[in-house]
């Protein structure tokens, strides 16, 4: 019986395809939806956790903001004081920023100039591609010396060997500064960027730069014994009940994974929001359709109940007809969906993680909006009296 | 014209309500037919005739009186056991075929045997049997729409044949035909009957009517003798 009607639902779809096809485009649009939401969630998991597990997680950043507090508490010392007050710290650096324009003869650019301490590049890591990074001395003694990220390297000095030439830093005025190294290319760490950096001794800065001795920010390091999102969360709590939450920002894997979570969660909610209303508007649809369709068919229905149908059977042909239609929908929703997702995580370079378990709930879905919103229709169509259908022109 | 009583209709009426007035559509009908008979049923236009056979087909209830098929009273039944009745124990043709469009001749005469809950297998087979009876073995995958009228009504006999119903009722099943393929149709209802079938059929042409056995005729929702 029920592959009969299968068959009747499958026949009775094809007579009008374009009809079907338009009856169905709010089911298409509101299973894709669904579809694409778990999938793109799935995706976005999966990249956060990828991008965290491949490195930058130990890193924190703090970004003093501008105020009494602040200018009072954030400066040189306070890197030991964090140290001492937080567990699970291993090095806190002061590092300075400021955006200059840069000069080696012809050739200018804006550059990110960064007053760091001589063990900035050995503690992240950071090697030099020619020459060296900056030393202990140069800081002390204020040198004008500079080490250049690769991408500034290659823009200023594009046939290289900028080791021992000079380049013009601005501030007020032009300084010139000697090249004493050349750092390989990085990706960045967390929010620590490398590539467009210019580096100068961190005494330097302060005395060229900065007429505050407020540090721009700090660069956290957290131990390796230690799990970074708890350091991150203890130096908030530290942080808040020393200058309070508006005196600074603070940047950790932690907020990494919930500024994600939450563009994740906004784009969710925004496809969830289409997907119900989409869904509603897909099930008039099919009422609509089916309703429709009783009415045409209502002399079909008093031959049918001549041959010995009864209510129930007449009811059974049309939910399984409303089942099917949605069903047919919600096929082309997991097309629709997962187009939208392969797009959307090609367009934002996740990796697709096709979400297995968001086909099961689409076809549930389709399932259970043929069934709410077909039911009415077939129980119109199994009332229906048989004299008056069979004379029904 | 000794069988049992296949429809017992005892003091049937059928009033309709249209507005202010009563349409008495039977008026007292007291008659019953015996198996195996070929009863034609004539009267004008209005008299009652298509409203008596949806009762005895089941397609309606009697405002009052009895009606009996096989002996059971069907008064008091259920609109499930009605549907039951009409796939056991009837089978209709009617004047405008009444063949379901978007089915083969063959799916068409398989359809009261899914009601009745048979397995395909065995629909094909008893399907396939009722249209080689009626003629149309070379065209059971065709399309109402492929056949000509004759052989639509082949179809629709096939059909109310292959339930091996207790009545077969036609209500001017050669009303929309020619002269010729009328005759046709109607000397395959007396090869029917005369293989045993009871056959009531209604129908406007006296010559038609004449040649069945028995003529029940009414008037105004009578009957006249
Ligand atoms: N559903 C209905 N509502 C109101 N009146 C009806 C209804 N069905 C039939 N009638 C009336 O009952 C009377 C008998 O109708 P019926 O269809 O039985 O006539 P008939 O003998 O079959 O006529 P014909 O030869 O034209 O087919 C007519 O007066 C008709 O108008
Ligand atoms: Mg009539």
């Amino acid at each position: 019986m029920i592959w009969e009607n299968i068959k009747l639902a499958f026949s009775s779809m094809k007579v009008n395809k374009m009809r079907t096809l338009l009856s169905l485009l709010g089911i298409i649009i509101g299973v894709g939806a669904v579809v694409a939401i778990l999938t793109l969630g799935n995706s976005a998991t999966a990249s956060i956790s990828s991008s965290i597990s491949a490195g930058g997680l130990e890193m924190v950043s703090i970004f003093p903001a501008s105020g009494q507090k602040s200018s009072e508490t954030f400066d040189e010392q306070f890197c030991e004081t964090l140290k001492s007050s937080v567990d699970g710290i291993d090095f806190v650096l002061p590092v300075n920023t400021g955006t200059s324009k840069l000069r080696n003869g012809q050739k200018t650019t804006n550059a990110q100039i960064s007053g760091v301490p001589s063990n900035y590049a050995a503690l992240l890591n950071y090697e030099a591609e020619a020459g060296s990074f900056f030393s202990q001395n140069d800081n002390l003694l204020k040198r004008q010396v500079c080490v250049l990220g690769s991408d500034i390297a290659n823009e200023l000095f594009p046939d290289g060997n900028a080791v021992g030439q000079y380049v013009s830093i601005f501030r007020t005025q032009a300084k010139s500064y000697q090249v004493v190294g050349v750092m390989k290319s990085k990706d960045p760490l967390l929010s620590i960027m490398f590539d467009n950096f210019v580096y100068i001794p961190y005494n330097t800065f302060t005395q060229r730069f900065r007429k505050v001795s407020m540090v721009g920010s700090y660069v956290v390091r957290t131990s390796d014994d230690a799990d970074p999102i708890k350091v991150g969360d203890s130096i908030t709590n530290y942080l808040n009940a020393l200058v309070g939450k508006d005196a600074y920002d603070l940047f950790s894997p932690a907020t990494l994974a919930e500024m994600s979570k939450s563009i994740t969660s906004t784009f969710s909610n925004f496809l969830a929001a289409i997907a119900a209303i989409s869904l509603l508007v897909g099930g008039i649809g099919i009422m609509n359709i089916m309703l429709v369709s009783v009415s045409e068919r209502t002399r079909e229905i008093g031959v049918r109940k001549a041959l010995g149908a009864t209510n129930r059977d007449i009811m059974g042909q049309f939910i399984t007809e409303a089942v099917a239609l949605t069903m047919v929908g919600g096929f082309f929703g997991i097309v629709v969906g997962t187009a939208i997702s392969v797009a959307v995580t090609n367009l934002v370079s996740w990796t697709l993680h096709i979400s297995y378990s968001s086909y099961i709930i689409a076809v549930g879905f389709s399932m259970i909006i043929g069934l709410f919103f077909g039911w009415y229709p077939a129980r119109k169509a199994a009332r229906l009296d048989p004299i008056e259908s069979l004379n029904y022109e | 014209m000794s069988g049992n009583s296949v429809i017992e209709m005892v003091d049937v009426r059928r009033y309709f309500i249209v507005g202010d007035f009563v349409v008495k559509a039977l008026d007292g009908i007291t008659m019953d037919i015996r198996q195996g008979e070929f009863v034609s049923i004539m009267g004008p236009s209005g008299s009652g005739k298509s409203t008596m056979m949806n009762m005895i087909g089941c397609l309606d209830r009697p405002t009052s009186g009895i009606i009996r098929i096989d002996g059971t009273n069907t008064t008091e039944f259920s609109e499930r056991d009605l549907a039951y009745v009409r796939n056991e124990k009837i089978g209709f043709v009617f004047q405008q075929f009444n063949l379901l469009g978007k089915l083969s001749a063959l799916d068409n005469v398989m359809t009261p045997l899914l009601y009745a809950r048979i397995s395909p297998r065995e629909r094909k087979e008893i399907a396939i049997e009722a249209l080689e009876r009626v003629g149309l073995g070379e065209r059971m995958k065709h399309r109402p729409n492929e056949l000509s009228g004759g052989q639509k009504q082949r179809v629709a006999i096939a059909r109310a044949l292959v339930n091996n119903p207790s009545l077969i009722l036609a209500d001017e099943p050669t009303g929309a035909l020619d002269t010729k393929t009328g005759n046709q149709i109607m000397e395959l209802f007396e090869q029917l009957n005369a293989e045993g079938r009871t056959i009531v059929l209604v129908t406007h042409n006296r010559e038609l009517g004449m040649a069945c056995r028995r003529q029940i005729l009414i008037r105004d929702g009578r009957l006249e003798d």
